[in-house]
């Protein structure tokens, strides 16, 4: 084993580490979701749209995971380019992916039992949706939180220049 | 622009113009009813409770009898037929279809029965299935199953558990008998389940046979006095039979499929029938006139008395409601703002002396959304698919017509805010140019700056759009408070607020490392943060010592406007909170740009096959992409007008206006 690869080891296991977290926090929260707004259609199929939506809510955070991983594998060149990439600069990007999946990971489970919640309130009183949908959408907050934290440390790095 | 006023109308008329009245303000829809009178001797209100159910029970009958037609006759439908609306009709139309009304609730009827038998018949197969199965074993057994023997012999017909052979089961029997030798026995079926068994023996041994047998869990045969050949048969003959006829009741229902726009026309007919009997409750009913009271838009006032005192003999008295009264809420707004009603509607329609906010949400809605998509190719593509519907459906209902406008000028804005940060289709544009033309130099430019080059410029932008939106909020509510004449409140509760967090905003920017961290190319100069900081005291003060001015305790109030004062923090993540336009932005461009790279990968040096793969990878990317990003930004738009913009001015807790009117499905009604 070439140990002057190491660095880009590290930097390739954070952005895995972004995408299979956030993306598996995701899959759960949307099928806690997508079980609920099932429930809803079989009572009244017009709710689908609605509830559709609520149940999509959870599934974001996937997306930040693999925007985060994509932006690491374009910085340290998996995506074309040399992937010459020291230590330091390998575990930087480790580092800066954790946010990503850890808070991707608990706020997309966190999440999917607001959309549950909020899929019930639906399912009550159709005309509540606008209201349902803000209470999963504070819980994002924080994804997308932790999300600036990583894509500014990601776009940092290059900078320093290690 | 605001909260339609609303007058207090009284229409005082002879009863016998009672039925063209109501039809006409029915037609109209402009006026809610109410009954604000107390009964008296002469004014009662007439119960019309029964009437109004037996229409609602034809109404709901129609209903049923469609749903049951959906389930046997496929209507043939448009893909995007929702948004058709109801179809108009001219009033002599609606007279001439009336005609039938008996005869199409009879249809109704017979629909309904129908459906029953269908249902009926389904319901028994199943049952006629399971005797069938469980007379199988029996098929070579050739007596009926009850008999039991002659004078001298008895028979017993039952099952055994178990796959048994004629030894075993005999054996078995002279175990329990003790050796009782004249017994007959004949397997007649055996599988791993159970032996199907015939016994003969002498009536005087019978009954040690059944005790023996008992012991062997013997159990009786399945009910039927008939041979099991010729019952199968039976059966078999009654499960045709309804299958037959469930396939003749289906085709019948499936022709009756035809009958659906007379019955959709019912359900509309006794709907309105019923709610009109429901109005009719409310009208205070001497012998010879009666009184209507209620609400309506005062822009309407003056043309509906008017055509009310042109064909009919009324007294139609106006009046301003009363301040303290539950006035409900109508709302007309411009073009531009006249969309987001639905959104505030869904937060909450103004309350009592509240203003409507429309109009104010409208300014950054859309350029919240526009920057959250972001993409100029997005925009076009919303703003196509939007206005080709609204071309196209004219007669679309007002929600769904609200939804698309709404989408349409969030798609202009979306278009331009691309333009502003360089992104369409994410950067289609460049990896088109060089994966097929070899052109490097090619790209589809920013006029301002692009995000992904410089995040931290895009961040500060966010945060001072943020600033601007949560101020705005504020102004709302100094604005309402300067209007209705509460000047020293608004001092108290916003100028306060302005000084403190615009204060330490200023003061931020007098520091040499805050604005590096934020790439500002100025600092303020040190004299600007001395003034900015006795702003923060100043503010810090009057929260402290005017917040809890409705408390009288001295110590009560202290507490709560320290209290309040903490709700400082709040302005800090309300203020971070919009670092989602920068994120949600990002995560659209980047994405796009990522499904770009691939599909280039793909596409480059195939030839044709490349510029295949390529589109296909393109449009699958994009469309997704697209769907997720515009979910996105439609629900944090929403967020960040709920919460930090309505948090700041806004409480809402109106009532609707409800006006009396065709409240149809199906059809509407031309005048």
């Amino acid at each position: 084993m070439d140990t002057n690869n190491i660095g880009l080891f590290f930097a390739l296991a954070g952005a895995a580490i972004a995408a299979f977290m956030a993306g598996a926090g995701s899959a759960i929260g949307v099928g806690r979701a997508g079980q609920a707004a099932a429930g809803a259609v079989s009572e009244d199929p017009s709710l689908f749209v609605r509830v559709l939506i609520l149940q999509l809510l959870p599934g974001t955070q996937g997306i930040y995971g693999l925007l985060i991983a994509f932006l690491t594998l374009m910085n340290i060149g998996i995506m074309g380019g040399s992937g010459d990439i020291s230590l330091t600069e390998g575990l930087l990007y480790l580092a800066a992916c954790l946010p990503m999946g850890i808070v991707g990971f608990f706020s997309a489970i966190g999440q999917s039992g607001a959309s549950v919640a909020a899929i019930q309130l639906v399912t009550k009183d159709p005309s509540q949706f606008g209201r349902s949908m803000i209470f999963p959408v504070m819980v994002e907050t924080y994804a997308i939180l932790a999300l600036l934290i990583s894509i500014l440390s990601i776009f940092g790095i290059p900078g320093l220049g290690l | 622009m605001s909260v339609v006023p609303m007058k207090r109308v009284m229409i005082c008329a002879l009863k016998k113009d009672r039925k063209a009245i109501l039809e006409y303000l029915q037609r109209q829809g402009v006026m809610e009813i109410r009954a604000f009178m107390e009964e008296d001797d002469t004014f009662r209100r007439q119960d019309t409770e029964s009437a109004r159910q037996l229409f609602m029970k034809n109404s709901e009958l129609a209903a049923q009898a469609l749903s049951v037609l959906d389930k046997h006759s496929q209507e043939e439908k448009g893909l995007l037929s929702s948004l058709e609306g109801r179809k108009s009709i001219s009033a002599k139309e609606y007279y001439e279809r009336l005609e039938d009304r008996d005869e199409v609730r009879g249809i109704c009827r017979e629909i309904v029965s129908l459906e029953k038998e269908y249902a009926d018949d389904k319901a028994q197969i199943p049952k006629l299935e399971l005797e069938k199965i469980s007379l199988t074993p029996w098929l070579s057994y050739d007596l009926p199953i009850d008999f039991e023997g002659t004078k001298q012999v008895a028979a017993m017909a039952g099952t055994l558990p178990g796959a048994l052979t004629k030894e075993e089961i005999l054996a078995q029997l002279s175990e329990n008998t003790e050796g009782l030798e004249t017994l007959e026995v004949e397997v007649i079926s055996s599988d791993k389940e159970q032996t199907c068994v015939l016994i003969l023996c002498l009536r005087e041994s019978e009954e040690t046979v059944r005790e023996a047998l008992r012991k062997m869990n013997f159990a009786k045969p399945p009910l039927s006095n008939k041979n099991p050949a010729k019952e199968i048969e039976a059966i078999e003959r009654k499960i045709d039979a309804l299958t037959a006829d469930a396939a003749a009741v289906d085709k019948k229902l499936s022709m009756l499929g035809s009958e659906r726009s007379r019955i959709r026309f019912m359900q509309d007919y006794f709907g309105m029938r019923g709610e009109k009997y429901e109005a009719l409750g409310e009208l205070g009913q001497s012998d010879n006139v009666f009184v209507l009271n209620g609400y309506m838009p005062a822009s309407e006032v003056s043309r509906i008395e008017k055509e009310l005192t042109e064909k009919y003999d009324i007294v139609y008295e106006t009046a301003d409601p009363a301040p303290d009264e539950d006035v409900p809420v109508l709302l007309k707004n411009g073009p531009l703002a006249q969309p987001l009603e639905s959104v505030v509607e869904s937060y909450a329609l103004p309350g009592r002396g509240e203003r409507d906010p429309s109009s104010l949400v409208a300014v950054f809605y859309y350029i919240l959304f526009g920057i959250m998509l972001g993409d100029a190719g997005y925009g076009l593509i919303l703003m196509l698919f939007t206005g080709i519907a609204l071309k196209k459906f004219k007669d679309m209902e007002p929600g769904t017509k609200g939804m698309m406008q709404m989408l349409f000028y969030c798609g202009i804005s979306t278009t331009i805010m691309g333009f502003v940060f360089g992104s369409f289709f994410g950067d289609a544009v460049s990896v088109i140019a060089s994966t097929f033309f070899g052109r490097d130099d090619i790209a589809f430019k920013a006029l301002w700056f692009e995000p992904i080059d410089k995040p931290m410029k895009m961040m500060v932008f966010s945060f001072a759009l943020g600033i601007i939106h949560i101020f705005t909020g504020l102004g709302a509510k100094l604005y309402a408070d300067i209007k209705d004449g509460h000047v020293m409140d608004g001092i108290y509760d916003v100028v306060t607020w302005y000084l403190l967090v615009g204060g330490a905003i200023v003061y931020m920017l007098t520091s040499k490392t805050m604005t590096d961290m934020l790439g500002l190319t100025f600092t303020l100069p040190a004299i600007v943060g001395k003034i900015a900081v006795g702003c923060v005291i100043a503010g810090a003060a009057g929260i402290v010592l005017m917040s809890g001015r409705s408390s009288r305790s001295i110590g009560k109030r202290a507490a709560k406007g320290l209290y309040n004062l903490y709700g400082a923090t709040s302005y800090l993540s309300d203020i971070l909170s919009y670092s989602r336009l920068l994120a949600l932005g990002l995560a659209a461009t980047v994405i796009s740009s990522v499904f770009n790279l691939l599909a280039g990968m793909l596409g480059k040096g195939h030839g044709v096959i490349g510029v295949i793969l390529f589109i296909v990878i393109f449009l699958i990317g994009h469309i997704l992409n697209f769907a997720i990003n515009a979910l996105g930004a439609y629900v944090h738009t929403n967020r960040l007008t709920y919460v930090e913009f309505f948090g700041k001015f806004y409480d809402g807790g109106g009532r609707r206006f409800e006006p009396f009117r065709l409240n149809t499905k199906y059809y509407k009604v031309r005048e």
